[in-house]
Order: C-alpha cells, then sequence, then structure tokens
C-alpha cells in the first residue's frame, strides 16, 4: 500500500512539473482596460485564438488606461520588468529611446509588406532601417458628433470654425453641452491646436519646421491658431469642466447624450457598437470633418492623422520568439476582427461591409476623401519633455492663464531646448 | 539576562535588522536619487553627468517648483490655523453633549479619513462637476442665473477647491486627536479654574490649551508632514492643472520623472523636497520643543 501511495505522489509530482514545464507564460502589456468592447475586447479575442492554436502558451494581460501606462512603461524599463509584448506609441519621442536602449525586438518588415498594411503605416515603426513595431490603427483627428442633439438646438455640421462657434448659444439655450474632449490628460488639445494651425497656414509641415527651427511657434500663423484655441474654451463652445475632464469622463458625456460634439481620433469607431450606451446614442453617433476657416489657407480635406498605437515585441524578454510569432498571428487577424467589431479603423486594408454603422462609413469615407495628412502630430514630434512642456502650455491657454502670445513663446523656447 | 543585554555582540546582533531595513529601504536609495539627480537621464538608455546641472535649474529658473512649494506652504496655513481652530472647537463642543450624541457626530466627521482617497477625488470631482454637480445646482437655488463655475478647473477657485477637499478628509483625525485629548482632562482641572474665578474662555485659553499642548503639537507636526507628501487627491484631480496652479512638490517630481522623461530632474527635486522636509519638520519640532520647556 505505502508502495503505491509513493508511485502515486511521485507521479503526481512529476505531471505537475510537466505542465507547469510546458507552460509558457507570456506577459502582455497595453492601454485597454475596457475588455467589454473595442479593441479591448478584440485583443481578448485573438489572444484565445493564440492560445487555443499554441497549447502550451498562457498569456498574462495587464491593461491600464493611456497615461498611467506609458508612465508604467518607463517605470518596468527602469526595473527591467517589461512585459514580453506591449501595446504603445510608435511616435519618436516615445518609442525610440526604447529602441536606442535595445529593448525592442527588430521584424522581418518583408513578412509583414505581404500583410495589406496601407501605404506608410509599417514606415511609420522603421527606424534606422529596421521593423520595429506593427502599426494597428490609423489614426485621424475628427469631431464625433449627435445627429439628435443637432437636430434638437436646430443646428446644421458646421462647415467653417466659424459656424461651429456659432452653433454655442443654440446648444446652450437647450441645456446641452456643445463640445467635450480629454482636456486633463491635454493631448487633444495639441491636436486640435495642430488643426487650427494648419487650417490658418494651409500646411502641416509649418509644426516640423518650427520643431527644427527653420520656423518659429512664434510666427503669426501659431499665433492665430493658440488665439482661436483660447477663443473656443472661453466662449464656452468646450465643457466647464474642460481641464479636469478625463478621457473617460469626456467620452460618456457623449456617449450619455450630453454633450453635441466630441473631438477625438477614429479609434472611437466603436462609439456606434458599444453596449455601454443607449441605443439612441448609437443610432444618432457620426462624425464630421474639422472645418475650414474663413480665410484660411487649409482645406477641408486636409486632414490630420497618423499611425500611432502599435506593438511591439521586449527584446530582452526570455520569450522574444514567441512573441514574434504573437506578432504574427495579431497582423493577420487583426484588421478583419477590428473592423468586424467596429473597435478600430485598422492600419491595414479593410473591405467595407453593408454591415458596417454609418459612423463606420463616415470615417473610411474621411479617410479616403483626404488629400494631404499631417504625420506624427507636433506634441510626439520631439522629446517627452517637449509633450510635457506644451500640454502644459495648452492648458494655461485654455483656462486664460497665459496669453496666446506668452502659450507660443513657451512652445517655442521649448522647441528650441528640444532641438540642442 | 541584564549581562546578555550588555553584551556588545548580542546588541548588534538585534540592532542589525532595523539598520538594515533603514539603509536599504532609505539609505540606498536615497543615495541612488542623489547619484541620478547628477544626470541628465531620461530614464531609458544611456546617460551623461552633468553636475550639479540640474539643482540650478530648479533653483534659479524652475518656476513651477517654487509654486508647489508655496502651495505646500499655504496647505500648511491653511490646517494649521483653520482647520485645527475649527476641529478643536467642535471636538470641545462634542465632549460636552450626551456621549450619544457625541458618538454619532464623531462617527460622521470621522467618515471622511476612512474612505478611500480614490473615492474622495471621484466624489468631489462630481460634486464640483460645473454642469452636473451638487454644488453649483445647490447654489443655483439662490441666485437668479444657474451658476457654472468650475470649482477645479478655473484659476481662481482651484487651488481653494484643492485644499478644501484635502481639509475635509483630514479634518476628522485632527478632532480625533482633541477630543481624545479633552477626554482625558482631568476634571479638577476646570473646577480649580472655576473657583478661581475664571470663565469658558480664560477656562480654555489658560488651562485646557497648554494642558493640551502636547496633543496640539503632534497634530500640527502631522499636518506638516501630510502637507508635504500630499500627492494622491492633487493627481486624482487636476493634476496640478489648470497650468500649475494646483502643483504640489510631490506630483510635480513624479511627473518629471515619469511624465516628462526628466529622470535626473526628477531626482533632483526629490532631493531637493527632502532637505525641505526634513528641515521644515525639525524647525517644527524645535519650536514645539522650546515651548513644551518654557512651559
Amino acid at each position: 500500500m505505502k508502495k503505491i501511495l509513493v508511485a502515486l505522489c511521485a507521479a503526481a509530482v512529476l505531471t505537475v512539473g510537466a505542465s507547469a514545464q510546458a507552460k509558457v507564460s507570456l506577459k502582455v502589456g497595453d492601454n485597454l482596460p475596457d475588455r467589454t468592447s473595442g479593441m479591448g475586447l478584440v485583443f481578448d479575442t485573438i489572444n484565445c485564438e493564440f492560445k487555443a492554436a499554441n497549447p502550451g502558451v498562457d498569456m498574462t494581460i495587464e491593461s491600464y488606461p493611456d497615461q498611467p501606462w506609458q508612465e508604467k512603461v518607463k517605470i518596468y524599463v527602469a526595473a527591467k520588468q517589461l512585459p514580453d509584448i506591449n501595446k504603445y506609441w510608435s511616435f519618436p519621442g516615445m518609442f525610440k529611446p526604447l529602441i536606442d536602449a535595445n529593448l525592442v525586438q527588430p521584424l522581418d518588415k518583408p513578412a509583414f509588406d505581404k500583410l495589406g498594411y496601407l501605404p506608410g503605416a509599417l514606415e511609420s515603426n522603421v527606424y534606422n532601417g529596421k521593423l520595429y513595431g506593427l502599426p494597428l490603427t490609423a489614426d485621424c483627428w475628427v469631431i464625433y458628433y449627435n445627429k439628435k442633439l443637432f437636430r434638437d438646438a436646430g443646428v446644421e455640421v458646421p462647415k467653417t470654425v466659424e459656424d461651429m462657434m456659432a452653433s454655442v448659444a443654440k446648444f446652450k439655450a437647450k441645456g446641452i453641452i456643445p463640445a467635450v474632449t480629454d482636456g486633463k490628460d491635454a493631448w487633444p488639445l495639441v491636436e486640435t491646436f495642430d488643426n487650427l494651425a494648419e487650417r490658418i497656414n494651409g500646411n502641416f509641415g509649418r509644426v516640423d519646421a518650427a520643431l527644427k527651427r527653420t520656423a518659429k511657434f512664434t510666427d503669426p500663423d501659431f499665433v492665430q491658431a493658440a488665439t482661436l484655441l483660447q477663443k473656443m474654451a472661453t466662449s464656452g463652445l468646450f465643457a466647464d469642466d474642460l481641464l479636469v475632464s478625463d478621457y473617460g469622463a469626456s467620452r460618456n458625456l457623449f456617449g450619455q447624450g450630453k454633450a453635441a460634439m466630441y473631438f477625438m481620433g477614429t479609434w472611437e469607431v466603436g462609439l456606434a457598437t458599444d453596449a455601454n450606451f443607449s441605443q439612441e446614442f448609437r443610432d444618432n453617433v457620426d462624425a464630421f470633418k474639422f472645418p475650414v476657416l474663413k480665410g484660411g489657407k487649409g482645406k477641408i480635406d486636409d486632414l490630420v492623422a497618423w499611425y500611432g498605437g502599435n506593438i511591439f515585441v521586449n527584446a530582452t524578454g526570455k520569450n522574444k520568439d514567441l512573441g514574434v510569432k504573437y506578432l504574427d498571428f495579431l497582423a493577420k487577424r487583426w484588421p478583419a476582427l477590428a473592423w468586424e467589431k467596429q473597435a478600430g479603423y485598422p492600419a491595414q486594408k479593410v473591405v467595407a461591409r453593408a454591415t458596417d454603422t454609418p459612423l463606420a462609413k463616415t470615417l473610411l469615407a474621411i479617410g479616403a476623401d483626404a488629400k494631404s495628412t499631417s504625420g506624427t502630430p507636433s506634441l510626439d514630434r520631439s522629446n517627452a519633455e517637449f509633450k510635457d512642456a506644451i500640454q502644459k502650455a495648452v492648458g494655461e491657454l485654455v483656462a486664460s492663464i497665459i496669453t496666446p502670445e506668452e502659450f507660443c513663446k513657451k512652445v517655442d523656447a521649448a522647441a528650441a531646448k528640444a532641438a540642442k | 539576562m541584564k549581562r546578555l543585554f550588555n553584551n556588545r555582540p548580542v546588541i548588534a546582533a538585534l540592532v542589525l535588522p532595523g539598520i538594515a531595513i533603514m539603509v536599504f529601504a532609505m539609505i540606498i536609495p536615497i543615495g541612488f536619487s542623489v547619484y541620478y539627480s547628477l544626470t541628465d537621464w531620461s530614464g531609458i538608455g544611456p546617460f551623461k553627468w552633468v553636475g550639479l546641472d540640474n539643482y540650478t535649474e530648479i533653483l534659479t529658473s524652475d518656476s513651477t517648483f517654487w509654486r508647489s512649494l508655496s502651495n505646500v506652504g499655504v496647505l500648511i496655513l491653511v490646517t494649521v490655523f483653520v482647520q485645527n481652530p475649527v476641529a478643536f472647537a467642535l471636538a470641545a463642543l462634542l465632549s460636552r453633549i450626551k456621549p450619544r450624541w457625541s458618538r454619532f457626530f464623531r462617527t460622521i466627521y470621522f467618515i471622511p479619513a476612512v474612505l478611500s482617497v480614490v473615492v474622495i477625488a471621484a466624489l468631489w470631482v462630481n460634486i464640483m462637476n460645473p454642469t452636473f454637480g451638487i454644488l453649483n445646482k445647490s447654489l443655483s437655488l439662490f441666485s437668479s442665473a444657474p451658476v457654472t463655475t468650475s470649482w477645479l478647473g478655473k484659476p481662481a477657485t482651484a487651488l481653494g477647491s484643492e485644499i478644501w477637499i484635502i481639509v475635509w478628509q483630514g479634518f476628522g483625525w485632527a478632532l480625533l486627536f482633541f477630543y481624545s485629548g479633552l477626554m482625558t482632562l482631568p476634571v479638577e482641572l476646570e473646577e480649580a479654574a472655576k473657583i478661581d474665578g475664571a470663565g469658558w474662555w480664560m477656562t480654555y485659553t489658560r488651562v485646557i490649551l497648554p494642558y493640551l499642548f502636547p496633543i496640539i503639537s503632534a497634530v500640527i507636526v502631522i499636518d506638516v508632514i501630510s502637507s508635504l507628501k500630499q500627492m494622491e487627491i492633487i493627481f486624482l484631480t487636476t493634476g496640478g492643472g489648470p497650468g500649475d496652479l494646483t502643483q504640489f512638490t510631490a506630483v510635480y517630481l513624479y511627473q518629471k520623472a515619469f511624465v516628462a522623461g526628466q529622470y535626473g530632474y526628477g531626482n533632483g527635486l526629490s532631493i531637493l523636497f527632502v532637505v525641505v522636509a526634513v528641515g521644515l519638520t525639525l524647525v517644527v519640532q524645535r519650536i514645539f520643543r522650546t515651548e513644551g520647556e518654557v512651559k
């Protein structure tokens, strides 16, 4: 009896040991805390499929909102605990320091070239001639709107910035917040500043020129853009709590039908299918192009657009080969699944379907209409210090703590410092 | 036993774990922090030695650093000179009413102190929401036009609103300390004062307050330390904005190190912050020690 027990125990230990040995745990970090809808749901679906296709693999996911995740990556890098796979951003100011520190596994570009990436998409992740990450979405800056609230207030879709400003009184008379965005994190305000500057000067290259010091942020076009942005805030276009309203709060205000417009990127295509919001809202959500400015040089089809979100493999992780295998799997499943769930605007070609939501169709049309695009937004074209400086300054600008001229001086000083 | 505790190796063995914890948890991290504060490290990749450049920049041209310190100073002044007198007066009142009611009100006042900081921040962000917040809705009842003040977003009200939230959260602690002190007050002391003809004002200012001096000084030291450490409420509500109007040093150094990618600079801020915090705490303790000795 004793011998049998010993044999059974030994067998059990060996079995547990063997299964523990067989399971490889792939750690993934991302900025998708909501796993019930949108991109979070798509990622979970892909992860399940990947695990089913690779029985010995387990996956541990940790998710945070954008800003905390960006901070967490820095802490993980300092602590040498970066996950095996990371959803991140391809912007030079954020991605290049990781590449320079040899933390990012290079990928085989020719293999991914065959997977239908949009022109320039993979190139946005190429540094020093090597592909380091896979772009996930094509991001365009648009204005979402609630058709019912527009009807209720008797407002037409604005063709010009002036029309948009004129609608404020009509919305307010009906107790509707005209527009919301994530003002607490400030970056959407900088995107809007970029868009306004282009609507004035008609040239997306001006921002890059100012960062490379062949132009200055104190030039009249930028001062005019800053003046307009400040006016948008002081005239009541944005919610009164603009600077304390974060991503989730502003999105919820829009989704709950309290705000008529929502300044955000095309990754929010899932608004039209988000079960957290009412059917009435989902039926009425749509988007329009950032309006032009009377007398401005910018055209309606000049689009602030970039490839932002990406995914990369930790080159120092023990599972880097498996990580590359996961990226390959993801690249094949992502575009169809993301579009099917209307969770994002993929950086790979997708086929429009009859079942697409009106919002998805509008966003596809906005992308297709684009005559020129901005590339990486100003705040992500330089280093983290410049990004922090312009975000802080834009907060001061919309709170009217500083004048547009002072804002431009501050941004120019930060650009000069970053260029050294 | 006595011989055992006089034995130097035994003393060393007993003290060693404590010293080791202090060295690993405090001395070494501070040492690393000093080292990185002398570099331009972004937190990722290589870095170079910049000597005292970070300190020079912080002290000579970083207005946000000075603003954050001045906000800490304002918070200290408000907690010491506004929160504490109110908490003391209320504690005195609670010590005079029926125990049943006293218990009830003490529980009410202490609730904010046991709530999670995240809950408190979310609660007040919603209460102070300009459009849907209960504060503006209530004020609108007494106004001809709807009140739409963005309490946390408007430069004129942002710092005051932050300080209100922090004081609201910490009020229960001050009340509890003062109430506990008042309950230990010997009855004879008050009776003797009455016999000597002292009124209630004289009794409180000349008898009870001096008696409670050790508690008052402890509360003030705690106020100073917690004001210096203040981070969570700011981080979760305004993030230091608008601009840097509600910036506090603990939030600022975190943002510099982990948001702006200036890890070296952030460490410089943290070292200066440690110096200021230790210096201020020593000064406060010194003031009260001298006062205590005089008494």
